[in-house]
């Protein structure tokens, strides 16, 4: 009867306990992997944790599936960098004009999750305390942000973080009047820290090639303004001029030197082109590269391509919006080259820089030099980056244009080539030949990245590129001016439909993918 | 070493029996004078027993004086003093009430008599579970009890299976409980696929289940408890019904070996038909070209699969004390090259009394291990079947697979060997062979009982059980693996996952009688379930990252750390009180109350994590209130009416910073808005029944009618991008799914005779279910599947019965014709339904033939209703491979009813052009969607069991010829629809390169010593 003594006591002891004993469930119901909101505040790993997935997400780094869907099938094609050979939904997507919801979505939502969230969050734990990485996150917001703005016009950008159910949008003069006033603040931060001497806290955190080198960082704020500036060009040149003299003013000054550009520096991440080309063969290089690369017998071209597998030793691209019977049509086309099978991606060259001044010069801005002058360096810094060399002979060349385009299996896909211009700068040429001249030298140092292609195309029209054979948009996009912009995603408009509706009553045209932007003015170049 | 043991024990029983000295022996036999294998007899006031064997006699040590009990299920109970003499035959007479005195195992292993039960529930015997094996048990039910749809999954022999009970009714779980001997199982997986184009973390594969694992030979029976009501003292775990497994029981005074050994041959049934006359055109993935013949290769590609099942089981109880082992073995090669599967299973039950009985101890052990190599997977990659279907025609294939790697001397190592670079389709022998798979299960159960009986009215009984599941699935793909699936120096992945629950409970049973007209009894108890499911360990060297030497399998071997990851599927722990009663008054009419509290650590931060919820019931014996006429033995009518909560899923209140492969931002993704907080779902249902047996119980039925519906289910609304929080996905509470139907079991003694006998039995259900409610901020739907790349989806849709299959059609005018674009292809809707994947009703007939010592069992299953999609065909036609594509190449394309929109109206169309637009993953897909309807005949035995007199030392032995899934009386679908590409809620209703259904047949030998 012991033993029943014991264990009655034992179900009491049990019983009590089973229904009073609830007080560790927080513990059991937190994810043991998982670290809490207050265990990462530790080392200030709450705001430096921040920026990794900025700076791995402006284009995102991985999967490659998604970078496919952000920028791979729609800016890098419609800047004509690139081709797919794959006929994706039946060859009606957005290579075809036919804007493929499931797709872009992921470039609205990669922005803003990863970019614009963070941004958000470092600024709330930062700002008045730690303006430093304040400052740092509102360059990289920007250079995050401006590629939404230039892809939708209309976004979310002063209202971000609202609890309201419904957040309006900005119009895009006020998205970029707002990133103006950020530069401003980042710059002035940072440019005071320089001249105090101060240390960097930024340099275990930075994923860039800067090492958390403010003075760096203040040069890649400026040659960013300049870009920006140099974006509203056609509708508000005044400010454009105001802006544009500023950062090239500013003491520090913008990229003049290889070692200034902006890139990525991934520990772990290669270019996610090298597995859509390499292992997918999804991508190829654009019959537009082909037209010109090969006119100009371009010294970069080794670099940017791969010789085509079915035509050993030649670099053969493909053409987009074109009928495609079957992936092997084109798939051993020529591939992206070594540029892309790098743990380093470039956002902004040294070249573009002195490009972006050419152009400012060329439209009588005091850029500290000739617009001649300032396009030979541009071409020298692009070949200095590649590592090619002959550049003097380039520059020099005044007889080589843009090539026809042969595609060896489908003739109805060939077409004469579209561009003139020859790379000599000739002193005696029109505005517009000169600005052809700038834009074609800027597009081809810019490889691969296509989304500031892609605007430069929007803004100038240059290069010249091979229409599409295929329209699918239903009328909503012509194939003489091509894609303008992207239709806001389905996503946000369930989430957010007073937003979207917000926006689409700043976009002054419909929503769809052919409405200009507003900087996207359909007025001459000059 | 187990080996000794056993004939260890073996000698020592052959001893036991040797000390026997005095039995009384003789033929039992029903009315009819036939001898009734089984009958139990029992010396009264003794714990002797013994029963029949298949001539009726039996032997029994017993005293002059005492009295025998012999007993039969469905017949009258005897008793029969012993005399002086030795021989004792009996005629056994119908009961005229067996019905009334049936007991059935219920909740928390409690035996309830039958005609008390106020809600529906059906048994299986163990015979039913072990005479056509499988070497999952539970597909052994399939077609057998009303209401209940078994779906196997396409991973062949160890994969797991999908039963659903009245329905789907979560969004996110419609799994029943498993329990055994009144204790919970945990059925955890490690993961089911639901991915449409195929998962690159080692393919679209199955986790398994631990069901699966368990050995059939160790149980005596199965019981289904449907509904909410029967469930209730579950809790949450039970929402979806419950499966209840009850131990077979040593039989006292009686040493028992029982061994048995079934071999099956499997075949695949079913292939996609192919074109033999056209080929590729030179370099082309696709075989659009030339005319030529080439030979079909892919039923050469599938072997004749072997399962063996050997086991066998010892048992000895005497009056204090009892033990039983188990073992078996199965060891199977699947019907795909390279695939073969190893499992023991070990099983250990020992019961001890003490107290002059009033304590009862048992404890059970139960182990097994279980290995398969290359588990067929589903989906576009690392699927075999791709490469075997999808070969461009005029290829070689037998070339490929001798030589499906060939030395590359630029690397010095052997590469792949294949005539494309396509990450959809490998050489199938390459997939085998060079990225070999190994998926590792270990099951243990253990489980400990007290029970003491404090007086004649009061037992208070206590149980604790530990289930831990250890999975391990290792990945070794070679460099050269096409470089979708792999780096280029190859890949490793490896996952380990421990899955397990901590069990216990302390119920008092109450069983009493107030004055002579109430009998009450009930259950009172508190139980705590502390579980964690797949706390796993990834390690991946990754594609991009990939390993720093080729070939070279290890985690020091990686580039980096990027895809190695830690990562738990759930962990919570639910406490309870409980209690169950029900009145009994004259024993005619019975009223069941019972009620549940709940806390779970799932509703931490959400204000209250407490529960409750009741359940109450009315049974009214029609039989015992009125007088009947003669022939009606039994009727009975019941209504129940129950409530089940539902806790949340874990971790969601509690959100933390957490690392996610592919993700580089490590913020929670999901969480509640703030200002918001989380609930339980809750399960309501009620339920009517009424039960009938006449004409001397040959005929009953019962038929059951239930209507449920499931609210508050948790869901996740994509956050808008501006949120405050951060998250990707906020979680809340809304929604409801609805659930009705109807269930008919018919029992039919159809001819008793001396020689011959046919029992037959019917089970009919019929389910309706409708997604009652899908807030409008996430528009009205759920996406079960994401479409992903491909045109299937699946969805819960608002309005619709659960789980529609959405895909595209032709766009089409007025007039029915499709409309095509200017340059002649086809114009395209948006994603829509175009199935569903429900079936309207169910059927079984089971029918079981004696015929002298010949025995016959046919099993006839249909489901009627709901569709299915077929990603294969379409992916075929598209490449060109299918019948159809050769079919209409040789009539000269495909006449179709068109019209261009300048009004142009076109008749045909040439194949290529059509195939290619129509088939395809991403094609339009509502031209590949089948009615589900299928009749099958699946299962069939015939056997024999053997004269004993003719048997030099065994008891009985039987042996029969068995075969399951034998063929398809009817079937629409170009593939069999009873399989499933996943276990989970995803992926239902469509094949994506699934392995083939097999057929398979066998010979099962059963003898007892």
């Amino acid at each position: 009867m012991k033993l029943n003594k014991i264990a009655k006591a034992a179900i009491c002891i049990s019983l009590l306990t089973a229904v009073g004993c609830t007080g560790d469930f927080e513990d059991i119901n937190t994810n043991p992997n998982g670290f809490t909101p207050k265990e990462l505040e530790q080392d200030f790993n709450n705001i430096k944790g921040g920026f990794a997935p900025m700076f791995n997400n402006i284009q995102v780094l991985t999967p490659e599936w998604v970078y496919q869907l952000q920028q791979g099938l729609s800016c890098d094609i419609w800047s004509g960098y690139m081709a797919t050979p794959t006929g994706f939904a039946g060859g009606i997507n957005n290579t075809t004009y036919s804007l493929v919801d499931g797709w872009n979505v992921f470039n609205w939502d990669y922005a803003y999750k990863y970019v614009m969230f963070n941004a958000y969050d470092i600024a709330n734990k930062s700002k008045g305390k730690y303006d430093q990485f304040y400052a740092l996150s509102l360059i990289l917001k920007v250079e995050g942000m401006h590629r939404v703005t230039d892809t939708w016009g209309p976004i979310i950008y002063s209202k971000f973080g609202s609890p309201e159910t419904t957040i309006p949008y900005d119009s895009q003069e006020e998205v970029y009047n707002q990133m103006f006033a950020e530069l401003d603040t980042a710059v002035a931060e940072l440019t005071k820290r320089v001249d105090a001497g101060e240390p960097s806290t930024f340099v275990s955190t930075d994923l860039s090639a800067y090492g958390g080198d403010y003075k760096a960082w203040v040069k890649f704020a400026n040659t960013l303004r300049l870009r920006l500036a140099m974006r509203i060009v056609k509708v508000n040149p005044t400010l454009a001029k105001t802006q544009a003299e500023k950062a090239v003013a500013h003491k520090f000054g913008v990229f003049t030197t290889n070692a200034d550009l902006f890139k990525i520096v991934s520990p772990v991440y290669t270019n996610p082109i090298a597995t859509i080309s390499g292992s997918w063969l999804d991508i190829r290089m654009s019959a537009d590269m082909e037209s010109i690369l090969k006119g100009y017998n371009d010294p970069r071209t080794a670099t940017y391509f791969d010789t085509s597998t079915q035509f050993p030793g030649q670099y053969k691209g493909v053409r987009t919006g074109i009928a495609i019977n079957g992936k092997g049509d084109h798939q051993d086309f020529s591939g992206i080259g070594s540029v892309v099978r790098s743990k380093e991606i470039v956002l902004m060259t040294t070249a573009e820089a002195y490009f972006l001044r050419a152009e400012g010069a060329l439209r009588g801005w005091n850029m500290n030099g000739t617009a001649q002058a300032l396009y030979e360096e541009g071409i020298k810094a692009s070949f200095d980056q590649r590592g090619a060399s002959g550049a003097a002979a380039y520059i020099a060349d005044n007889v080589k244009t843009a090539v026809a385009y042969v595609d060896p299996n489908f003739p109805e896909n060939n077409s004469p080539a579209l561009n003139n211009v020859t790379v000599a700068w000739d002193a005696a040429a029109t505005n517009e030949v000169k600005l052809q001249k700038i834009i074609t030298q800027k597009w081809i140092a810019g490889f691969p990245e296509g989304q500031e292609a892609w605007s430069d195309y929007r803004r100038t029209g240059y290069p010249k590129l091979f229409p599409v054979l295929k329209n699918y948009s239903g009328g909503t996009i012509t194939t003489q001016f091509g894609v303008r912009r992207i239709n806001y995603v389905t996503s946000e408009k369930a989430a957010n439909a007073g937003g979207v509706a917000s926006g689409i009553a700043k976009l002054n045209g419909p929503d769809t993918g052919g409405t200009r932007l507003w900087w996207d003015t359909t007025g001459p170049n000059f | 070493m187990k080996k000794i043991f056993l004939i260890f024990m073996i000698v020592f029983t052959a001893q036991v029996s040797l000390a026997q000295v005095k039995n009384v022996k003789g033929v039992i036999t029903d009315s009819n004078g036939m001898p009734l294998p089984g009958a139990s007899v029992l010396v009264q006031g003794s714990q002797k027993g013994a029963s029949s064997d298949f001539d009726g006699l039996y032997t029994i040590e017993a005293q002059k004086g005492q009295t025998l009990v012999f007993s039969y299920v469905g017949l009258e109970t005897q008793t029969i003093v012993v005399g002086d003499a030795t021989t004792i035959n009996v005629k056994m007479a119908n009961a005229s009430s067996n019905a009334l005195s049936e007991v059935v195992v219920t909740s928390l292993g409690i035996k309830k008599t039958r005609k008390s039960l106020t809600y529906a529930a059906q048994e299986l015997k163990g015979d039913e579970l072990v005479r056509v094996k499988d070497a999952n048990v539970i597909n052994t039910i399939a077609g057998k009890i009303a209401g209940v749809a078994v779906t196997k999954s396409a991973g062949g022999t160890g994969g797991s299976t999908k039963v659903v009970i009245r329905g789907n009714s979560s969004v996110s779980n419609s799994q029943p409980l498993y329990v055994i001997d009144g204790i919970p199982m945990l059925n955890s997986g490690s993961g089911q696929p639901n991915d449409t184009f195929g998962s690159l973390a080692g393919g679209n594969r199955d986790g398994g289940d631990v069901i699966s694992l368990v050995n059939p030979d160790d149980y005596e029976g199965m019981t289904v408890l449907k509904g909410a009501a029967a469930s209730v003292l579950y809790g949450s775990q039970g929402a979806n019904g419950v499966i209840l497994l009850s131990s077979k029981k040593s039989k006292e005074g009686k040493a028992n070996i029982a061994a048995s050994s079934v071999t099956t041959f499997e075949t695949a049934a079913y292939l996609p038909k192919f074109q033999t006359d056209y080929i590729a055109a030179a370099g082309a993935d696709e075989s659009w070209g030339a005319k030529q013949s080439s030979p079909d290769h892919v039923k050469d590609f599938f072997n004749t699969g072997v399962t063996q099942i050997t086991s066998v089981g010892y048992s000895l109880g005497s009056e204090k004390s009892s033990t039983a082992f188990s073992y078996a073995n199965t060891s199977a090669s699947g019907i795909t090259p390279g695939n073969s599967l190893k499992k023991n299973n070990f099983g250990i039950r020992q019961t001890a009394k003490f107290f002059d009985d009033k304590l009862t101890f048992a404890a059970n052990a139960n182990y097994t291990s279980q290995t398969i190599a290359n588990k067929p997977v589903n989906g576009f990659y690392f699927n075999p079947l791709t490469g075997v279907y999808l070969m461009p025609r005029g290829n070689d294939f037998n070339e490929y697979k001798e030589n499906y790697e060939v030395f590359d001397p630029t690397r010095n190592l052997m590469a792949q060997n294949w005539m494309t670079n396509r990450d959809i389709m490998q050489n199938p022998y390459w997939a085998i062979n060079r990225n070999k798979s190994e998926d590792k299960n270990d099951y243990f159960n253990g489980a400990l009982s007290l029970s003491y009986k404090a007086n004649n009215w009061l037992t208070i009984a206590s149980r604790y059980s530990y289930n831990r599941i250890t999975s391990l699935f290792d990945k070794r793909i070679f460099a050269t693996t096409q470089g979708t699936l792999s780096h280029a120096n190859g890949r490793y992945y490896s996952e380990n996952s421990l899955s397990t629950q901590r069990y216990g409970d302390l119920i008092a049973t109450i069983n009493t009688k107030i004055g002579d007209d109430f009998t009450f009894n009930a259950n009172v108890g508190t139980s705590i379930t502390n579980t964690l499911t797949n706390q796993k360990t990834i390690l991946d060297s990754g594609i991009s990252a990939g390993l720093v030497y080729a070939n070279w399998f290890t985690l020091a071997n990686f580039v980096n750390n990027a895809n190695n990851y830690q990562t738990i599927d759930s962990r919570r722990e639910v406490q309870s009180v409980f209690a169950a009663t029900t009145f009994g008054y004259k024993d005619m009419l019975f009223l069941d109350l019972s009620g549940r509290n709940d806390w779970s650590s799932t509703l931490a931060n959400t204000g209250t994590s407490s529960y409750f919820y009741p359940s109450v019931g009315v049974t009214a014996l029609i039989s015992e209130m009125t007088t009947l006429p003669e022939w009606i033995n039994y009727g009975k009518v019941r209504g129940t009416y129950a409530q089940v909560g539902n806790d949340i899923f874990p971790f969601i209140s509690t959100p933390t910073y957490y690392f996610r492969p592919g993700f580089t931002d490590p913020k929670p993704s999901a969480g509640p808005k703030n200002g918001t907080t989380l609930k339980p779902e809750l399960k309501s249902e009620f339920e009517f029944g009424t039960e009938w047996r006449m004409f001397n119980n040959r005929f009953s039925f019962e038929v059951s009618y239930y209507n449920s519906e499931t609210k508050n289910q948790y869901l996740q609304v994509v956050a808008p991008v501006g949120n405050q929080e951060g998250v990707d996905f906020y979680g809340f509470n809304a929604g409801s799914i609805e659930n009705k139907g109807i269930e008919v079991v018919l029992n039919a003694g159809i001819i008793r005779g001396d020689k011959f006998s046919w029992d037959s039995s019917i089970n009919f259900s019929q389910n309706k279910n409708k997604v009652k409610e899908l807030p409008d901020n996430i528009g009205n739907r759920v996406n079960l599947t994401e479409a992903g790349v491909n045109s299937y989806r699946y969805a819960l849709i608002e309005g619709r019965p659960y789980g529609v299959i959405e895909g595209i059609n032709f766009k089409k005018d007025a007039q029915g014709r499709i409309l095509l674009n200017d340059d002649g292809t086809f114009q395209k809707t948006d994603f829509e339904e175009v199935g569903n994947s429900n079936p309207d009703f169910m059927l079984g007939f089971s029918n079981s033939f004696k015929f002298g010592p010949f025995f016959a069992n046919v099993l006839l299953d249909g489901r009627f209703g709901g569709d299915v999609m077929s990603l294969t065909q379409a992916q075929n036609d598209s490449f060109g491979v299918s019948k159809a594509t050769g079919d209409a190449r040789n009539a000269g394309g495909v006449a179709i009813n068109a019209v261009k929109p300048d009004g142009t109206v076109v008749t045909s169309m040439d194949a290529k052009s059509y195939y290619t637009q129509v088939g395809g993953r991403a094609g339009i897909t509502g031209e590949y969607v089948y009615s589900a309807t299928n009749v099958s005949v699946r299962e069939v035995s015939i056997g024999y069991n053997f004269n004993r007199k003719t048997l030099p030392f065994l008891n009985t032995a039987s042996i029969s010829l068995i075969a399951r899934n034998l063929f398809f009386i009817y079937k629409d679908a170009p593939f069999d629809p009873n399989i499933a590409l996943s276990t989970g809620q995803g992926l239902q209703g469509v094949d994506i390169y699934g392995l083939p259904s097999t057929r398979s047949i066998g010979l099962n030998l059963n003898v007892t010593f």
